[in-house]
Formats: structure tokens, C-alpha cells, sequence
């Protein structure tokens, strides 16, 4: 008889107890929570703070317009460094402002329809864009792993979901609606101000405020969607073949177990079949019980997580994909990642495993693989070419600096591009050898924003300006 | 002396006897929202995609058993937590147009605790 993966975890708490005794403490033993900024600065202003907690700023002004008269209103005249932020879900410096920081909340929204293509206001957020597009029997081609970003935080990074055949979100934008620092609204498409346009589809938050998009949808299909752990030599071995046969496929390296855990989906006309109750925190909790407890000798973990994760039944779910795609992720992480040429990705991946075990007993995390279909956008990660991603996560309250001195190196020998919203040390004349349309992407940017009003010092730094 | 322990065993009990509200269903909690329209969209577009859905490790709105342990810490302490993030909290509950009288009111509505509002 198989057992689910809540099953063997639970079996395998209780297992690890007797066997060690007080060593359940050590397994459960949590750090303490880091140390927070204060709630407010000496000037009264209130913390602002991203999701995993890494980046904070002490905003002089928040504005939270309803209407385009008051994004304009409002840029014409605020404070600088002006900053639009969503949900916050970027590791990077991309939203810390002294200044203005631009909420996008009550720009939300489906604004109206042109055919399948919906017109969508940019601060809505993706959790809620699915329920609003099922209910005209659309849906987004894709989402990401997490569905809490608000669509313009999720076009500014280039977030992606995984699919051989399917591109990053802002791949399926049609036109957007901008208003500059000065308060100048521009319409612009693919036969309306395409530079910009093209510019603007993966810009960070530097050339003003997206206020608007226009994005293809497809039918809301229904999607199976399947998850299974098996030995990561099977999941290196049979992922290319994977990649081309399902309409989305990832896996998770698990690191000091041997195992990845994988996740496909394919579109299907079966009965619902519901999906459960969340495992993935339950998972995550008894690799780190593991770490703590088993920390001092890979070997040891390695032979106690094949014996406890070893045997578990896969998990099966049928639903309308807006359902699927995305998971909730209540543990916090930092996270590095990069998109790598597909034919080194696998091979950068190995190395990467094989580094962590030999030097980092202290991650725990599973390490995600996912392929991006490639698309025309000037600061797209996946500009020209489809693109393997590779990301590396640590928990919030666990050191990450490894992520820069170790695992960063591995991802630009490999010639990858970082993902905009998560940890990288990346800059201008870096950045100008990966990206061909660099340059024209900073002559848009100085056009629009000739003062830099935009501009933190971040985002500065990144365009060498 | 003894009129005194049964007294205070009296209003233990009395104290005892306000019986704590049964968690939401589901279905409810999704249905749950502020009175206060402003406030209404603050947790709708932050709060609820966490706090009105079972099984996502935030404390369910309403669920008065979930909440009680927290409220106990004082409303400084809540809101603290809130805006700087806490465990599996994310800092302001990703709500950047939130004020801390927004926090304040929005902590009180899922903690089942809207007489407190002062």
C-alpha cells in the first residue's frame, strides 16, 4: 500500500522520535524571527517592507490613485524617487523608495474585452484575474508558481510560469496604457509606438506607471494536473522529453534527499477532482525537521529521506487551470534565479545540487527547474531564444549571502539572465552584453524619464546611471 | 472567606459562559467582509487571499479560537506584526495604501473583535 506524502511525513515524524528520542526537539527547533526595522522612522513614516522582508523603505508619501486623472495628477507632482509597487513580491530594490511609493491596488480589475482579449487594469492582482476571466470563460495561458502579484509587479519582472510551448506573462500582452513622470498618457502596441511598447512590456517600474494592459487569453480548459517524487537522476534524465510532451512541466531537486519532486499539467475534459489540501508545507517542514536534525551528515539525511519519502503515492487533481497553476506558499524564502540556455540548463542544475551538498548542509529548500518559451520583449529574460530557469530559495530566516558567492557564479558561467525581481548582483555594462536591445531600452527610458524621477538608487545602479 | 471563592468561582463561570463563535465554513469566510466600504477593499484586494482561506496557515477570519491567542498580545503587538511582517505574515499584509488605523480596524474585523473598535 502507497501512502500520501502528509502520510509517510507524519509516519515518519513519529518514527524519527522514537528512534532518536530528544531529537525531535532538534528537528523542530526554530530560529528565532529576525530582526525587524521599526514600524515607523524617526519622521513618523510608516515601514515599508517586501514579502520575504529583505528589502524595506520608510515611504514620505503613498499614493494609492482609482483613476488615471490621479495617476497623472499624482506623478506630475510627487516626491522623487517615485516607486509603483503591488504586492511586493520582488527580492529586489526594485520598490524601496524614500519618496513616493505608487500603490496599484485600486487600479483594478477587467476593464473591458476586444474580442478574446481582455483589457485589464495593471493592479489587479493575478489571484484575482482568474476567477474574473473564468467567469467569460477565458483564462490567463499560464500563471506563475504563486498567484499573489499584482499583474504590473508581475509584467515589470518578467514573471513566468513553466511550459515548453508557452511564453512568460508579458508575452501575451497586446498594448499597454503608461503614464510618464510627467503625467503624459501613452497608448502603445505593436503598430502604435512600438519602441516603447516593447520597451515598456518588461521595464521594472522605470518608465513611468502601467496603468493598463491588453492580453490575449485562451479558453478556460480544464487541466489534470499530476505529482510524483522519483529518483532526480529519472527527473534529469527523462526532463526534456517531459518538457515536449506536457503543456506544463517542472520538477523540484530536492537537495540531500536524491529525489525531485515533480508537477505536470495537461489539459483534459475529465470530471473535477479536487485537489486537496496543501502538502507542500508539510513537505517543506519535514525537510527542514531533516536539516536540523540530520544536518551534520548528508549520507544520514539522504538514507532517512528515502526512507521516508521514498515509497509516497503521487498526487492527482483535475480542475479549470486558474485553480492549479499556482500554489500558496505561506513559508517566506529569499530566492536567486536564473534563465539559463536550455541545453546547459540540466547540466548547470547538476553542478548546482552537487555544490550545495558538498558545502551548504544548512538548505533544505527544493530547487525549481522550469522552461520559457521565448518572446520579443527588450528586457525580456527570454528575448530571443526559449530559456531554462533554475531557482535556488533559502528560508527567510537562514543566511542567503550563499546565493550571490556560490550559486551566482555557477549561473553566469552558464550564461544565464537573472530574473528581474529576484536576487542578483547584475549591472549595466553586464547587463548590456546579455541583452542586445540594452541600450535602446535606456534611450526609451531617458526619453520618457529624462530626470530620472523614477529612478531609486537601485535602479540606478542597474542602469549605470 | 468562603463566600469570596464561590463568588469568584461565579463569575469565572459567568465569564466562561460567553461562548466563543464557531469558526466560518468556507464558504463563509469567503463571503465575510468589513461594513466600512473603504475598509471593504483594503482586505479584499490584501487580507482575503490569505485570511479567508482555509488551509493557508493564516489565522481564518472570524475564527475566534484561532484569533483569541493573538488578540491576547494586545493590539500594539498585532499591529507591529502586521506592518513589519511576522512568521508566515508578510510585512503590511502586502497592502501598501493600508494606514496603521486601517491595520488597526482590519486586525479588529478578523479577530471577530469589532466592539473594540475605539
Amino acid at each position: 500500500m502507497k501512502v500520501s506524502r502528509r502520510d509517510a511525513l507524519l509516519v515518519g515524524a513519529g518514527v524519527g522520535v522514537a528512534a532518536v528520542g530528544g531529537g525531535y526537539a532538534v528537528a523542530t527547533h526554530d530560529k528565532p524571527e529576525p530582526s525587524a526595522p521599526p514600524t515607523t522612522d524617526a519622521r513618523g513614516h510608516l515601514l515599508w517592507r517586501n514579502w520575504s522582508g529583505v528589502q524595506h523603505a520608510y515611504p514620505a508619501v503613498r499614493l494609492a490613485p482609482k483613476t488615471e486623472a490621479e495617476v497623472a495628477q499624482g506623478l506630475r507632482t510627487a516626491v522623487a524617487p517615485v516607486r509603483p509597487v503591488g504586492a511586493g513580491h520582488s527580492f529586489t530594490a526594485l520598490a524601496p523608495t524614500n519618496g513616493t511609493l505608487v500603490s496599484l491596488d485600486g487600479i483594478s480589475g477587467i476593464i473591458g474585452w476586444e474580442g478574446d482579449e481582455a483589457v485589464v487594469a495593471a493592479g489587479t492582482r493575478l489571484g484575482g484575474l482568474g476567477p474574473a476571466l473564468a467567469a467569460k470563460g477565458r483564462a490567463m495561458a499560464n500563471l506563475p508558481d504563486i498567484n499573489k502579484q499584482a499583474l504590473a509587479g508581475a509584467l515589470a519582472t518578467a514573471t513566468h510560469g513553466t511550459g515548453a510551448t508557452i511564453k512568460a506573462l508579458h508575452g501575451d500582452v497586446t498594448a499597454l496604457r503608461l503614464v510618464t513622470p510627467q503625467g503624459e498618457v501613452i497608448d502603445c502596441g505593436e503598430d502604435r509606438d512600438a519602441d516603447i511598447f516593447q520597451a515598456a512590456k518588461v521595464s521594472l517600474g522605470a518608465l513611468g506607471v502601467i496603468i493598463q494592459v491588453r492580453m490575449k487569453t485562451t479558453a478556460n480548459r480544464r487541466l489534470e494536473r499530476n505529482v510524483w517524487l522519483e529518483p532526480f537522476e529519472d527527473a534529469l534524465a527523462k526532463a526534456e522529453e517531459r518538457w515536449a510532451r506536457h503543456r506544463n512541466y517542472e520538477f523540484y531537486a530536492v537537495p540531500f534527499t536524491g529525489l525531485a519532486a515533480c508537477i505536470s499539467h495537461d489539459e483534459t475534459d475529465a470530471p473535477a477532482l479536487a485537489r486537496g489540501p496543501d502538502q507542500d508545507t508539510i513537505f517543506l517542514d519535514a525537510l527542514k525537521g531533516m536539516r536540523n536534525l540530520l544536518g551534520f551528515s548528508a549520507p544520514l539525511r539522504k538514507a532517512a529521506a528515502k526512507t521516508l519519502l521514498g515509497g509516497t503515492k503521487p498526487e492527482k487533481a483535475i480542475d479549470e487551470g486558474w485553480k492549479l497553476l499556482s500554489t500558496e506558499r505561506p513559508v517566506r524564502f529569499n530566492e536567486m534565479e536564473f534563465h539559463l540556455p536550455v541545453g546547459v540548463q540540466l547540466k548547470a542544475l547538476a553542478e548546482i545540487v552537487a555544490v550545495i551538498e558538498k558545502e551548504r548542509p544548512d538548505v533544505f529548500f527544493p530547487i525549481e527547474c522550469r522552461r520559457i518559451a521565448p518572446d520579443d520583449a527588450w528586457l525580456s529574460p527570454f528575448q530571443g531564444e526559449p530559456r531554462g530557469s533554475i531557482a535556488v530559495h533559502a528560508h527567510y530566516k537562514d543566511e542567503f549571502a550563499f546565493l550571490y558567492t556560490l550559486i551566482e557564479p555557477i549561473f553566469r558561467r552558464y550564461g544565464g539572465r537573472p530574473h528581474w525581481g529576484k536576487l542578483h548582483s547584475v549591472t549595466g555594462g553586464q547587463l548590456e552584453t546579455m541583452y542586445p536591445r540594452w541600450n535602446d531600452f535606456l534611450k526609451v527610458r531617458a526619453q520618457l524619464d529624462p530626470d530620472g524621477r523614477m529612478l531609486n538608487p537601485y535602479l540606478k545602479g542597474l542602469f549605470g546611471v | 472567606m468562603r463566600f469570596l471563592g464561590v463568588l469568584a468561582v461565579a463569575l469565572g463561570l459567568a465569564a466562561c459562559s460567553r461562548p466563543v463563535p464557531p469558526a466560518p465554513t468556507a464558504e463563509q469566510a469567503l463571503a465575510l467582509a468589513p461594513a466600512d466600504a473603504r475598509l471593504a477593499t483594503l482586505y479584499a484586494d490584501s487580507c482575503k487571499a490569505c485570511h479567508a482561506i482555509p488551509g493557508t496557515g493564516a489565522p481564518l477570519v472570524h475564527d475566534r479560537k484561532a484569533w483569541d491567542p493573538r488578540w491576547k498580545q494586545g493590539e500594539a503587538v498585532l499591529l507591529d506584526h502586521t506592518v513589519q511582517g511576522f512568521q508566515a505574515m508578510p510585512a503590511g499584509g502586502q497592502c501598501v495604501a493600508c494606514t496603521p488605523s486601517d491595520f488597526n480596524a482590519l486586525i479588529r474585523f478578523m479577530a471577530g473583535r469589532e466592539d473594540s473598535a475605539g
